[in-house]
């Protein structure tokens, strides 16, 4: 059912952006790649594992998000399913938001101690927070799986 | 269906509210270390006066790390609970030292910019009373080499400091009378002033300076290769 939702190249060039955008945003905050003064990117020891999840929800997201977006447009069936797709991807994304880093300084800037604790508690449990957001995706993807086959059935007249 | 399609927000939520629970509750315990009072004293003069790099005042720094007439000044801000810091100190430093540090063409200064936690000024502030043992890139290594991954978890706790201090070689009396005396919360204070000033956003963040005096920003712990393409850009 998924190869329907994109043989649509609609949604099929909405994948590729949401992959595209996740994935930057991701590694960017996650310090595997940076823009200045050079482009450069590398992988430090130990930071495997967590690329590949930024990889893995990325795609993941990619896939959850325009499968559910067509069962609203084109299915004509109620948005909120699309929830989990986006907690799933909002849950991975946030748990990049190092502490270190330029957004987490904006939170501890603005929110003062709470926030300190917030980025803190973002940037222990990151990987532990990107398998619970890949788990809310796969689950997301099941879910819209089985939708979009029983809402697609081609059901035999009467 | 309906059912199934419910879980997915369901258990969204249930980690989001778990989330929030960990994080309220980690607030309200704290970590078992009560900050120290911020009584600082500002009748300590700058060790390094007019020590000014690429315009940025490192005065109240580290002590140079290298030649001091090396041509090629790398400033770093850090912080000591800063999981990228400790991943730049254990991975790039390394061969920046080896290259470019022990050969005279490059000299470090590390700027404290403590931010993260309480416990970070407190880590810094006992730093620069290792340098009063001539011991504070000694204990600045140590400090990384015992980072743990939980941002006021403890691990730069007062009574760990003074273990750090035992662990580096230093005179535990003296180190305790300094950290007592809070002679240099100022000092820390001054330099993550001095950061802000200048557009630190992030740790670790370095400005490269070479002869010209016109600084080069590199934000976040970049790879050796972006050092080496800065300082040759510079020479």
């Amino acid at each position: 059912m998924l190869r329907m939702v994109f043989s649509d190249a609609r949604f099929s060039a909405m994948a590729a952006a949401v992959f595209a955008v996740l994935v930057f945003a991701l590694l960017l905050m996650s310090e595997y790649i940076f823009l200045e003064p050079y482009l450069a990117g590398h992988v430090p020891r130990g930071g495997e594992l967590g690329l590949a999840l930024i990889v893995l929800i990325a795609a993941m997201s990619a896939v959850a998000i325009p499968a559910n977006v067509y069962r609203v447009v084109m299915l004509d069936r109620p948005g909120r399913k699309m929830g989990g797709g986006i907690a799933g991807s909002a849950l991975g994304t946030a748990a990049g938001a190092c502490s270190c880093g330029p957004v987490g300084f904006a939170v501890i800037s603005t929110f003062g101690a709470a926030g300190a604790t917030a980025t803190a508690f973002l940037t222990e449990y990151e990987l532990p927070l990107r398998i619970a957001s890949a788990c809310i995706l796969a689950l997301t993807l099941a879910t819209t799986h089985r939708s979009l086959s029983a809402e697609c059935r081609i059901r035999p007249s009467a | 269906m309906r059912v199934a399609g419910k879980k997915v927000p369901v258990i969204a939520a249930a980690i989001v509210a778990a989330a929030i629970v960990v994080v309220v509750a980690s607030a309200m315990m704290g970590s078992g270390t009560a900050p120290a009072a911020d009584v600082a004293r500002d009748d300590i003069p700058p060790p390094y006066p007019d020590r000014v790099y690429g315009g940025i005042d490192t005065s109240n720094g580290s002590p140079i790390l290298g030649d001091p007439s090396a041509p090629v000044t790398i400033v770093e801000f850090g912080d000591y609970q800063c999981h990228f810091c400790e991943i730049w100190h254990s991975q790039t430093l390394p061969p920046l030292v080896d290259d470019f540090i022990s050969t005279g063409k490059v000299k470090l200064v590390f700027v404290d910019f403590a931010f993260l936690g309480r416990d970070s000024p407190g880590a810094a502030q006992a730093s620069h009373c290792a340098g009063d043992q001539d011991m504070y890139w000694k204990y600045h290594d140590v400090l990384y080499e015992s980072q743990q991954s939980k941002i006021d978890g403890g691990w730069a706790s007062p009574a760990n400091l003074r273990g750090f201090a035992v662990q580096a070689g230093l005179d535990i009396d003296t180190f305790n009378e300094c950290m007592s005396s809070k002679k240099y919360a100022e000092r820390v204070s001054f330099n993550t002033q001095t950061g802000a000033g200048h557009g630190v956003e992030a740790t670790p963040t370095f400005f490269v300076v070479g002869d010209s005096g016109d600084p080069v920003m590199i934000p976040g712990a970049q790879p050796y290769g972006t050092f080496i393409r800065v300082i040759n850009s510079l020479g």
